[in-house]
């Protein structure tokens, strides 16, 4: 091998990846080169200095990631019970709520969380981390939020306060579910109105929109409503969703949606949604298709 | 009866604890939350690396640690044992890996190098770098070095970036890499050659 093939080899080389036939030609060939083996020296060199650059993970962040993925997950495995628990449970048992309202915030044991003997229940954020090299002793500040219950009616401002926060912030949807589910009963105010709209809209479980949606039914005129509704019917991935929005938009004629109907009628895949949508423009004496 | 009878069968069903990895598979495929914890466990910190190195910013590595993790536990169950389940969680993670790469290419992302009046400063190792009792000029030279490093890196293509990474940082053989990026022993061989001239052009006043 020449100088020059060997001098290419020498980056594969240096990370065994040549065959050993390779391997014995450019080591036999370093033995007698003076300027392959300097090469060869400055390659490794190079290695080395690549090595100085530090792990940038940070146990911090695996923490988080952690706890995180935890959180998404148990999400996904609570999905059965959105369904069940709010039947199973009474308006008032607002135990549900407070529990699952700070539940995304507990640190479990298991999973990244801190493995100490707290005396009760305790939901705790880490705030910061100080680690002392000198001493070997860490300083950690922790945010600590006990578990309590609160009760009282669906009419309570207090209550009502937790149930949007809940259905706003919470990331277990079967909490979200239960209370969008006792709001559906105060949508006569215009702040749970507006926070159902919000999760028709934005809730990123089907059957959250769809119970939010239930609580829109009397409410099938308002202007609020009916825009938020022909968004849904344009927008939202969820079939059974455009489906009842349609239905509630057409519960109130108006020209204003003839535009989203025949967008619905150019876009829709669901069959049942697209012919409600022809069937109300010919209702309507609108042209089915745009020109 | 009935407790007699749970209780037999949790005396035969082993532990969580006992079971290697294809047991801890096989249990999360069946949906057993903590044998999947447990495997997430056993490589999370390997996959959170391979994101940091690569993508250099914690909050993008923090959505490629959910993202592979979570594509892990919807597809887990067509894992069939082909290959091992490191390299398929690695094909998983560099995929992810190397579109969160290429789109950062298109929007063209704040770098977590910065130019400052002290010179190029990398802010992931800055954190790192003010530990107390280091030296300092060590600290400095190390800094900027991390820097130039990074700077090297970022002007390698996405692929070559994740070829370097994953045989440089992870120790991975070309031949998983090429498997894992769905190509060849031998373009992943050239790709590493290329990214090896490059980082080493780069790098030159360092050596």
């Amino acid at each position: 091998m020449s100088c020059r093939e060997i001098i290419s080899e020498i980056p594969l080389y240096c990370y065994g990846e040549v065959t050993s036939e390779i391997e014995e030609r450019i080591e036999s060939h370093v033995e007698e080169c003076g300027g392959c083996r300097a090469e060869l020296a400055r390659h490794r060199k190079f290695l080395e200095t690549l090595d100085t650059r530090e792990d940038a993970t940070d146990p911090m962040l695996l923490s988080s990631c952690r706890a995180r993925l935890r959180a998404r997950l148990e999400t996904k495995r609570t999905s059965f019970w959105q369904w069940q628990i709010p039947f199973r449970v009474p308006v008032g048992a607002m135990a549900l709520v407070a529990v699952g309202f700070f539940g995304a915030r507990y640190t479990p044991e298991r999973f990244g969380g801190i493995e100490a003997g707290f005396a009760a229940p305790m939901f705790s954020t880490v705030k910061s981390v100080e680690p002392d090299t000198g001493s070997g002793q860490v300083r950690i500040a922790v945010d600590e939020i006990r578990r309590h219950v609160v009760s009282g009616t669906a009419q309570d401002p207090h209550i009502e306060q937790l149930l949007l926060s809940a259905v706003r912030e919470e990331s277990n949807p079967s909490v979200r579910f239960a209370s969008v589910r006792i709001l559906n009963s105060n949508a006569d105010s215009e702040q749970v109105r507006q926070a159902l709209v919000d999760a028709l809209t934005r809730d990123p479980n089907a059957n959250v929109r769809l119970k939010a949606l239930e609580g829109l039914k009397p409410y099938g005129g308002d202007p609020l409503v009916r825009r938020t509704l022909a968004n849904v019917l344009l927008k939202d991935d969820n079939p059974n969703v455009r489906i009842q929005a349609i239905d509630l938009l057409t519960t109130h004629h108006d020209d204003s949606i003839v535009g989203v109907l025949q967008d619905a009628v150019r876009k829709e895949d669901n069959a049942y949604v697209r012919t409600r949508s022809v069937n109300l423009l010919e209702q309507m004496k609108a042209s089915v298709g745009t020109y | 009866m009935h407790d007699a009878a749970e209780t037999v069968s949790a005396r035969l069903a082993p532990a969580i604890t006992d079971l290697d990895e294809a047991g801890l598979i096989r249990a999360a495929q069946k949906g057993d939350a903590e044998a999947f914890e447990r495997l997430v466990r056993q490589y999370d910190r390997s996959v959170l690396r391979i994101a940091m190195n690569l993508l250099r910013a914690s909050e993008e590595a923090r959505d490629v640690y959910q993202e592979a993790f979570l594509k892990v536990y919807r597809n887990l169950h067509a894992f069939r044992f082909d290959c091992s389940f490191h390299t398929w969680l690695y094909r998983i993670v560099t995929n992810v890996c190397l579109d969160h790469l290429r789109k950062r290419k298109v929007r063209r992302e704040e770098s977590t190098v910065v130019e400052t009046g002290d010179g190029t400063v990398d802010r992931v190792s800055q954190v790192e770098e003010e530990a107390p009792h280091a030296n300092p000029e060590r600290q400095m030279w190390n800094r900027e070095l991390a820097g130039k490093i990074d700077g090297a890196l970022a002007c390698l293509t996405p692929r070559e970036r994740t070829v370097f990474e994953l045989r440089h940082y992870e120790g991975l053989r070309l031949r998983a890499i090429g498997d894992m990026i769905g190509t060849t022993e031998e373009a992943a061989k050239n790709c590493l050659f290329r990214a090896t001239q490059k980082m080493r052009s780069s790098l030159e006043s360092f050596i």
